[in-house]
């Protein structure tokens, strides 16, 4: 199955990348996670956790390497009802967290499914718009890919988790408009979601904390205690890094945890704090390559299946980072996108890591028929 | 519909592929120039609010000066005792949850708290605020074991003033409590700030600057729970300079055993007549400075300030009573120096005498007979000091007691003094607007009439006329310790000196000498060997009208005198004692006696005497209590003017 031919085309680059943009996340959830002790201290249990969680990640990625992305897809409905079923087990069963209901516990792991949501959506979307030889030009079509899309979304955000519901919604954008979505369509769909969605969702679905949140960003200074306080600690956490930062495990925002979930959301907030306005620069430089060089895949994939499916996945990561780094300036409202590749979180990395096999294996895979 | 070939799809998708890119490259771009704006542009306000965040400074209250007595044996000390404080920037957003839960775990009243916060809720907020002072054991561990609950409160060992047990010398300490809005707003309080502990009476409160010390520092870095995670720098507080006072701890004791053996409240005042120093200086009733000092209690303060027998006055230097008999010190001396009599002057008292058409009585109904000034002032006769007094005039009477310090201010190193009137022709011109009437000076010359005077005067006026006329200013401060050693004080200077001829001071002292070991009134204070002089001295409560008319209702019996110096000849003490509802002048000898005792014991390297009570006999018909026929005229008096 893995001829010599295709390892010859494997995008060793881009698999660097991706490495070493986890190494710093692991480094940066070190630096959060460490303990202090009087007499030293050691790391804290998140380490060991990320580190398994890369290694999982890692056969997660040969596996979605070595299996042809046809076929994948061609089985991206059962993977579809797969994900659905896991998502309403989780809303019966899942364990409750913080106050929600995300996760299936196995073993010593908490395993999350929406975390894969992305995936399997940017699979069926493109399967579905792909192999149908026309793209996604009609209404008809946007209505199929919206619904393959919000049955997940709408499982997702009863548990409730909004910020990781909204990250499919980039990735069905993505599909459909690289399907050749219709620009007037989209336009009206804009329009749609900004005058019906934003109205209704804010007197029927938005929980209360949602709306403080949202009103808290446009005015942090109105409620500096309570939900304005994260958005202005992220400022001072990373405007005060400066230029050069305060050096490893030198910051003390992220250390003295006056910014919250500092190794999950906000662990972009730590490297700014404590590598400067540099390692901001060089951390967005290793992102901004690894999405620039994943378009170029889907530029070269071989059928539009591979480059719908490179085009979804890429636009849902690049939304979450885009989304990410923003809020951990306190540039966007506090939302729970975590930042792929670099949050602490077991199966977010194993999904991102998954989902970059996919874009490799479209890449290994373009001149073979 | 025309299906697109596969050249034109490719093309659409390589486009809108181009379209990502930018949409991308344009948002990491304002990403980039965000990060900018924070990192670079506006770094240094971020990094003071950082700062801000983790960095607290907490203050290390300085131990005031320890004050010791003229044998530097310790007086005042501190202990460290704790406080309960809150950081209202960490409680802010449940600060009354964490106040009940505070008053339940800590038996407070959860208002009392509440009113805390609200009093001082203009302080800055970074600077955590005193709830509970003076927090017992059980309060602070209650606290410990709650710190996760109880969100920004926390606790703080700070040393505390630690007062001699039972109240000795209260008055003069005086204590220390929290510095008030009235006094921050003063000059002389300038640097001090909210919530420190300043003197608030006696020498505490006149020495504060130099007892106060100066606070140290010591910053920390906290988490977002408040949680100290180590230390960044540390300035230790610098302790306030000692100070050593001119006070006997163990004449003060004597004073204070003595009044207490008799029953008595009162002042008395103790000086050196070599420099003014002073060995003792007592009020009664007293208060426990203990209670202050960590912050007293509502309840105890307002009975201290609703109390008839005014517990936190210093009766010594606040308190003014009519001199009675012991004016005519005062009279002689002023008289002697005028010239206008000698020692050897006499006047025959028959039992009373007339003067500008009144009858004035003495107190021995059947006369002195012919008395010198010596006999006179043993004697205390009446007569003779009316005699003298109506040819020296008021003004030459006001001009001698003045120069003795009656009527004066002392200038002693306390706070609150409060001066004491001899009346004048001047005086009374402008205060009544009235001229002075001859007739009123008869009662002036036997220390009745408007004639009030503290305590500590006339002390005063006992040290100037054993000195000889130097009046010296009292004080209480003898040296310093710097730090590397005790700098003597320089004394303050001397208010008047007014040398009075060796033969007229020589006469009064005989006199006086006579009264204690003659056959005055003032034998109970008669040492074997010491030639105690002194003056006994009744002062009416109220006219002898009035008292009939308030029997009953307050305590109207005599206040009794007694001032002294020891011994006749080069004296080495001075001083005075002065017994409330005493009666007689007499039964406030016996104290002095005992003070006098025990400082010639200490002199002398001997064993301190101990105290044998003497209860107050039956009073000597002695004194001028029912000397004028007509009672003087004065402010809240009867009004009848002869």
């Amino acid at each position: 199955m893995f001829e010599r031919r295709l390892y010859f085309h494997f995008d060793w680059l881009l698999l660097v990348v991706i490495l070493v943009i986890t190494g710093i996340g692991i480094a940066m959830i070190y630096s959060t996670t460490y303990v202090t002790l009087p007499d030293g201290g050691h790391a804290g249990p998140q380490v060991r956790t990320q580190l398994y969680a890369l290694a999982i990640g890692l056969v997660a990625f040969l596996v979605f390497v070595a299996l042809d992305y046809r076929l994948l897809a061609e089985h991206s409905l059962a993977l579809y009802g797969a994900l659905c079923a896991l998502l309403l087990f989780v809303l019966i069963k899942g364990s409750t967290q913080m106050g929600a209901q995300r996760w299936i516990p196995i073993g010593p792991f908490n395993f999350q499914p929406s975390e894969f949501g992305r995936v399997v959506i940017a699979l069926i979307l493109a399967m579905y718009f792909g192999e149908n030889r026309r793209g996604a030009r009609n209404p008809g079509d946007l209505v199929a890919g919206g619904i393959f899309t919000g049955v997940p979304l709408l499982l997702i955000a009863k548990q409730p988790d909004l910020g990781t519901a909204v990250t499919l919604i980039p990735v069905f954008l993505g599909v459909t408009f690289l399907g050749g979505l219709r620009m007037r369509l989209l336009g009206v769909l804009a329009l749609v979601t900004v005058l019906v969605l934003v109205p209704v969702a804010w007197t029927f679905a938005l929980k209360d904390y949602q709306k403080a949140r949202i009103m808290t960003f446009l005015d942090p200074e109105k409620d500096p205690r309570g939900e304005g306080y994260q958005q202005i600690q992220a400022r001072i956490t990373v405007g005060s890094g400066g230029l050069t930062g305060k050096g490893f495990r030198g910051g003390t925002q992220g250390q003295y945890k006056f910014l919250p979930v500092a190794h999950n959301d906000f662990i972009f907030s730590v490297l700014a704090e404590e590598q400067g306005y540099l390692g901001v620069l060089t951390a967005l430089g290793l992102y901004l390559f690894v999405i620039l060089r994943s378009l170029q895949t889907a530029r070269l994939a071989k059928d539009r299946l591979g480059a719908y499916l490179v085009g979804g996945i890429i636009a849902g990561f690049s939304f979450q980072v885009i989304y990410n780094v923003a809020m951990s300036a306190g540039l966007a409202p506090v939302k729970g996108i975590t930042l792929p590749l670099m949050s602490y979180g077991g199966s977010s990395l194993i999904a991102a890591l998954a989902s970059f096999g996919l874009i490799i294996n479209v890449r290994m895979r373009r001149f073979t028929n | 519909m025309t299906t697109p070939t596969l050249s034109d799809d490719r093309r659409h998708l390589t486009t809108r592929l181009t379209v990502l890119q930018g949409i991308v490259a344009g948002a990491f771009a304002m990403l980039a120039v965000g990060f900018w704006v924070f990192q670079v542009a506006q770094r240094e306000k971020f990094e003071v609010m950082a700062e801000n965040n983790h960095s607290r400074r907490l203050q290390l209250p300085a131990p005031r000066g320890v004050l010791f007595d003229r044998n530097l044996k310790v007086l005042v000390e501190n202990q460290n005792t704790f406080n309960i404080t809150l950081d209202r920037e960490q409680a802010k957003s449940n600060l009354s949850d964490t106040l009940r839960l505070l008053a339940e775990v800590t038996g407070t009243d959860e208002a009392v708290l509440k009113e805390t916060v609200n009093r001082k809720r203009r302080e800055p907020s970074y600077r955590p605020i005193v709830l509970i002072e003076n927090a017992t054991l059980e309060q602070v561990y209650a606290v410990r074991v709650r710190h996760y609950e109880l969100v920004g409160i926390d606790y703080q060992e700070v040393p505390a003033r630690k007062y001699p047990s039972s109240d000795l010398a209260a008055h003069l300490f005086g204590y220390v409590s929290e510095v008030n809005e009235a006094q921050l707003a003063r000059s002389d309080y300038s640097g001090i700030e909210p919530g420190a502990q300043v003197g608030q009476a006696g020498i505490e409160q006149s020495y504060n600057k130099l007892l106060m010390g100066t606070d140290g520092d010591r910053f920390v870095v906290v988490n977002s729970l408040g949680r100290e995670m180590r230390e960044t720098s540390v300035t230790p507080p610098k302790e306030g300079r000692r100070l050593q006072l001119t006070i006997d701890a163990d004449v003060q004791r004597a004073v204070e055993e003595g009044f207490h053996a008799a029953g008595y409240n009162g002042a008395a005042v103790i000086l050196d007549p070599h420099n003014g120093e002073v060995l003792s200086l007592v009020s009664l009733p007293a208060y426990d400075p203990n209670a202050f000092s960590g912050g007293i209690d509502r309840a105890t303060w307002n009975s201290l300030n609703t109390d008839k027998l005014k517990p936190l006055q210093n009766r010594a230097l606040q308190g003014r009573y009519s001199p009675g008999s012991t004016f005519k010190i005062a009279v002689a001396t002023a008289g002697l120096q005028e010239g206008v009599i000698t020692p050897d002057f006499r006047v025959h008292c028959s039992g009373g005498a007339s003067f500008y058409g009144r009858y004035f009585q003495c107190w021995k109904k059947g006369g002195h007979g012919t008395v010198d000034l010596r006999h006179a002032i043993e004697q205390s006769c009446n007569v003779y000091f009316y005699t003298v007094g109506n040819m020296l005039g008021v003004d030459k009477i006001h001009k001698w007691a003045s120069a003795l310090g009656l009527g004066e201010k002392t200038g002693i190193d306390l706070p609150n003094e409060v001066q004491g009137l001899v009346p004048s022709t001047q005086w009374k011109r402008q205060r009544f607007n009235e001229k002075w009437y001859a007739g009123e000076t008869i009662s002036v010359a036997i220390g009745q009439g408007q004639v009030s005077l503290t305590p500590l005067s006339m002390a005063v006026m006992m040290m100037t006329v054993a000195n000889g006329g130097t009046r010296y200013t009292p004080h209480l401060l003898k040296a310093v310790d710097d730090g590397p050693g005790w700098t003597p004080v320089t004394p303050p200077p001397p208010k008047d000196v007014v040398p009075m001829k060796p033969e007229n001071v020589a006469a009064i002292r005989d006199g006086l000498w006579a009264v204690v070991n003659g056959a005055g009134t003032g034998g109970r204070a008669r040492i074997v060997g010491r030639d105690v002089s002194g003056k006994t001295g009744t002062a009416q409560v109220i006219s002898l009208t009035g008292a009939r008319a308030m029997a009953g209702k307050m305590d109207v019996r005599d206040h009794g005198w007694f001032v002294f110096f020891a011994p006749r000849d080069n004296p080495q003490i001075a001083g005075v004692v002065f017994a409330e509802h005493a009666e007689h002048g007499a039964n406030a000898a016996p104290i002095a006696k005992y003070a006098i005792e025990t400082y010639f014991a200490k002199l002398e390297g001997k064993p301190l005497p101990t105290l044998t009570p003497t209860p107050p006999t039956a009073v000597p018909a002695d004194d001028p209590v029912v000397a004028p026929v007509t009672p003087p005229a004065g402010p809240g008096r009867s009004g009848q003017r002869p």
